[in-house]
């Protein structure tokens, strides 16, 4: 007989529990919320501990139930879902539609394609996404944290196709000259 | 040609590979020419690759009184 996997659910979030927290705050940007994910992330795994059949670790499977309750808090989260025909869009370009000279991208001077392993870029992006506007914000997050597909995150937030390109776009662009701006420091 | 504008634009749905040949095409020539505009890209190509890894370089806590809370709301379910 196969011997099945102990799950300890008191040894879960002495193991997990902050590792957890930080991964939903940094999802969702607010610490009574995150707690309250996390919450329901250890329960719902608890009481669904008999599907577990060890595939993935113990850790992937938390953070899979995780992402999961913070999908299901994006899809119910109340919001307008007019995109704001705020047309910010164009201050990064002139009236010929080039890179304006005072807000177009500059050299980083550094190399693109390695991961960055600085504390300081992370806070600094963090403080950035936080003067997005909330549509904008959560479209980040939900593409570039969450790593999900257009149509995935359309259908989370109620958003048209088309809406969905304009707020990741607008979202980079402000994103990118926030990072440059207080990150690079150019 | 297109613009900077546009370009940008198109950087943004080639990424997500949602570009149509001929976008792609004129994406291409304009990147050929425009330094600022492959800068836009290469930009966008870090802040894809690392923004997801942002709660591993953050590390938050929770308080050992918020643990033991969930402690006590896990046995509850038992």
């Amino acid at each position: 007989m196969e011997q099945s996997k102990q799950l300890d659910a008191s040894k879960w979030i002495d193991l997990y529990a902050d590792q957890l927290f930080s991964y939903a705050f940094s999802r969702v940007q607010d610490r009574g919320i995150a707690e309250d994910l996390v919450q329901e992330s250890f329960l719902s795994a608890w009481k669904s501990r008999d599907t577990y059949k060890g595939e993935a670790s113990e850790k992937n499977w938390l953070y899979q139930i995780c992402k999961n309750k913070i999908i299901d808090y994006y899809r119910s989260k109340k919001r307008s879902a007019i995109v704001e025909q705020d047309n910010s869009e164009k201050k990064y370009f002139d009236d010929s539609e080039h890179w304006a000279t005072t807000t177009g991208p500059r050299d980083w001077q550094l190399n693109y394609q390695l991961p960055i392993e600085q504390k300081e870029f992370y806070s600094i992006l963090e403080s950035c996404k936080k003067k997005l506007k909330e549509l904008q914000q959560e479209v980040f997050v939900l593409k570039y944290m969450e790593e999900l597909d257009a149509s995935r995150i359309c259908q989370i937030l109620g958003i048209s196709n088309a809406n969905y390109w304009v707020l990741i776009h607008r979202a980079k662009l402000q994103l990118r000259a926030c990072l440059e701006k207080n990150w690079i420091n150019i | 040609m297109i613009t900077c504008k546009s370009a940008s634009f198109l950087v943004s749905k080639k990424e997500e590979g949602k570009i149509g040949l001929i976008e792609n095409y004129q994406l291409k020539i304009h990147l050929s020419i425009c330094r600022l505009c492959r800068l836009f890209e290469k930009q966008g190509w870090l802040l894809k690759n690392n923004a997801p890894h942002t709660h591993t370089h953050i590390q938050e806590t929770l308080s050992e009184e918020a643990k033991d809370k969930m402690k006590q709301v896990l046995e509850n379910a038992l």
